[in-house]
């Protein structure tokens, strides 16, 4: 824990900066999202399961539709 | 691509994480990040002091995301599904249901809070890293759908709430986009989730609501233990009211916000255990004001008044005969504000997941210079949605309803991306979710799932029910 620095609304000074890299973790600072993870490979009852929950909300969805329809008739 | 914020300053990086993912190297310091490092340490002080005040200090410090999605998933058409509740069915088997709904939105909701402590990520960023962008662009247009029509449904709560004082619509919907934008030109995280936490408590004006019917405490505790009554029993109707219900109390929307307020505070994984309390508190509040609202409108199915095509104005007005007039002002009120917290908070979880999946700064850490695509998107969303509501003679209470359901049917494949982050060894090394803790959410995606089902029938063959048992 370190004292805060004074703050200048348009500057950041190399104290500030050096206080908010003590005061963040590495992957906190808004510069580590350019970093991403990895893609993982899915296992193929990974991507069954997908479709799977896929195709029952497109189904689904169409069963909103019907009662929209039949209700609005 | 990523429009870079303002690289003030360019310092060593800092190498690896705790969990080696990803690598940063370079380090620039924004002001996004000073302010969050101000939360931060104010988090290390109070961790350094002892004792109960510490405790507490550091809980006020840490709570925010959890208690905001919980309030700000009790929203217009989830108040107005509960109004519909006890309005149609009474004080019985809905109670415990709706404590149900809440303990299962407190179990996913949890995981989202571990999986942005630990990544700092949001969940639609993780999404697309993960899984790619074919599955990651089905998540958007799960949630970009479902945000959209909920906001609609949040603009009709604004626009009924404000009309039981004679409010016309189109005023009622310009304050509330005055009052989106006040809320977001602080530019500064922490005195935004201030602001909105306050307006967010006004979701209890439903307490006194109900009590202002003279409850019968017998009954509830009745109802508690019993599950019942439950009039008329399983049909049609009981089906579409179980699934708003449900609907009223875990989407997609809230796993989005929550992870990304979590990631945007700055909780680390020494907070998750506050995280949890700050999630807890706001099951605990949202079912007290959901309760509330079935008890408020109770004596609407005492008295056997109709409440089938009512908005939220109707209500307050045939509540009035019972709980008079300042008991009916807190009803509306309790609408309509109910409508515009959650009208911040959807738009912000849009805006957040649109700047994970297309690396535009998003926090509410950002100056308007270097937040444009962030704000505009919150903008954009709201007036677009606002603007629907002005059309005449829109089925408001079907598009209500709809959008609860669409959300119940949209939660099972929102959450198995959230199990499988969540355990994520790579992502999440030794902090993956508990045992205990992926039980529960399996129940839960199958009782989801279940409800869904339940729904379809009941829309494709109602006459089944008749079958066994119900009318």
């Amino acid at each position: 824990m370190t004292e805060t620095p004074q703050h200048d609304a348009t500057h950041i000074s190399a104290q500030e900066s050096e206080w908010v890299m003590h005061s963040l973790e590495a992957d906190q600072l808004a510069s580590a999202r350019a970093e991403h993870y990895p893609r993982r490979k899915l296992k193929r009852s990974e991507v069954i399961l997908f479709w799977g929950l896929r195709l029952y909300l497109l189904f689904m969805m169409g069963v909103v539709c019907y009662q929209v329809w039949t209700t609005a008739r | 691509m990523k429009e870079p914020t303002k690289p003030i300053v360019t310092a060593p990086a800092e190498t690896e994480t705790p969990l080696a993912l990803p690598r940063v190297s370079v380090t620039e310091i924004t002001h996004e990040d000073l302010d969050r490092a101000v939360d931060r340490e104010r988090v290390f002080r109070a961790r350094a002091r002892k004792g109960p005040f510490g405790n507490l200090r550091l809980l006020w410090l840490l709570v925010g995301p959890g208690i905001l999605v919980m309030l700000g998933e009790n929203d217009g058409p989830s108040m107005l599904s509960y109004a519909a509740t006890g309005a149609r069915y009474g004080i019985g088997f809905f109670i415990p249901f709706i404590i149900l709904t809440f303990v299962m939105a407190l179990v996913v909701q949890d995981m989202t809070v571990r999986l942005g402590a630990v990544t700092h990520r949001g969940h639609a960023e993780l999404i697309y890293d993960r899984f790619g962008p074919f599955w990651g662009r089905f998540s958007m247009i799960d949630l970009m759908l479902g945000n959209f029509l909920t906001l609609v449904t949040e603009f009709i709560a604004i626009r009924a709430g404000l009309g039981f004082f004679g409010v016309p619509p189109w005023v009622a919907v310009l304050g509330t986009l005055a009052v989106l934008y006040v809320a977001l030109m602080t530019h500064r995280y922490w005195t935004w989730e201030r602001i909105t936490l306050a307006a967010a408590m006004f979701n209890l004006v439903f307490v006194p609501a109900a009590l202002l019917t003279h409850p019968q405490w017998g009954q509830i505790g009745h109802a508690l233990v019993s599950w019942g009554p439950l009039p008329g029993g399983v049909n049609k109707d009981m089906v579409l009211i179980l699934l708003a219900d449900i609907g009223a109390t875990v989407t997609p929307w809230m796993l989005f916000f929550q992870q990304s307020a979590t990631a945007d505070k700055g909780l680390t994984p020494n907070d998750i255990r506050f995280g949890f309390t700050d999630t807890l508190l706001g099951a605990l509040l949202a079912a007290l004001a959901a309760i509330a609202t079935v008890i408020a409108t109770a004596p609407l199915f005492v008295h056997h008044m109709s409440a089938a095509n009512f908005q939220a104005a109707e209500f307050a007005q045939a509540l009035e005969p019972f709980i008079g007039r300042w008991g009916a002002t807190l009803f509306a009120l309790g609408i309509f504000e109910a409508g515009m917290v959650a009208c911040i908070t959807i738009s912000i979880s849009s805006a957040y997941a649109f700047g994970e999946v297309s690396d535009q700064p998003h926090s509410l850490n950002l100056p308007m210079r270097e937040g444009k695509a962030f704000y505009t998107v919150v903008f954009l969303g709201a007036a677009a949605a606002s603007a629907l509501v002005l059309i005449p003679g829109l089925p408001l209470v079907s598009v209500v309803l709809v959008v609860n359901v669409i959300a119940v049917l949209a939660m099972p494949p929102a959450l198995i991306f959230l199990y499988m982050l969540v355990n994520d060894r790579e992502l999440m090394g030794d902090l993956t979710s508990p045992r205990w803790a992926n039980v529960l959410a399996t129940i839960v995606v199958i009782l989801l799932v279940g409800a869904g089902v339940l729904y379809g029938i009941s829309v494709v063959a109602p006459n089944v029910f008749a079958r066994i048992g119900g009318s």
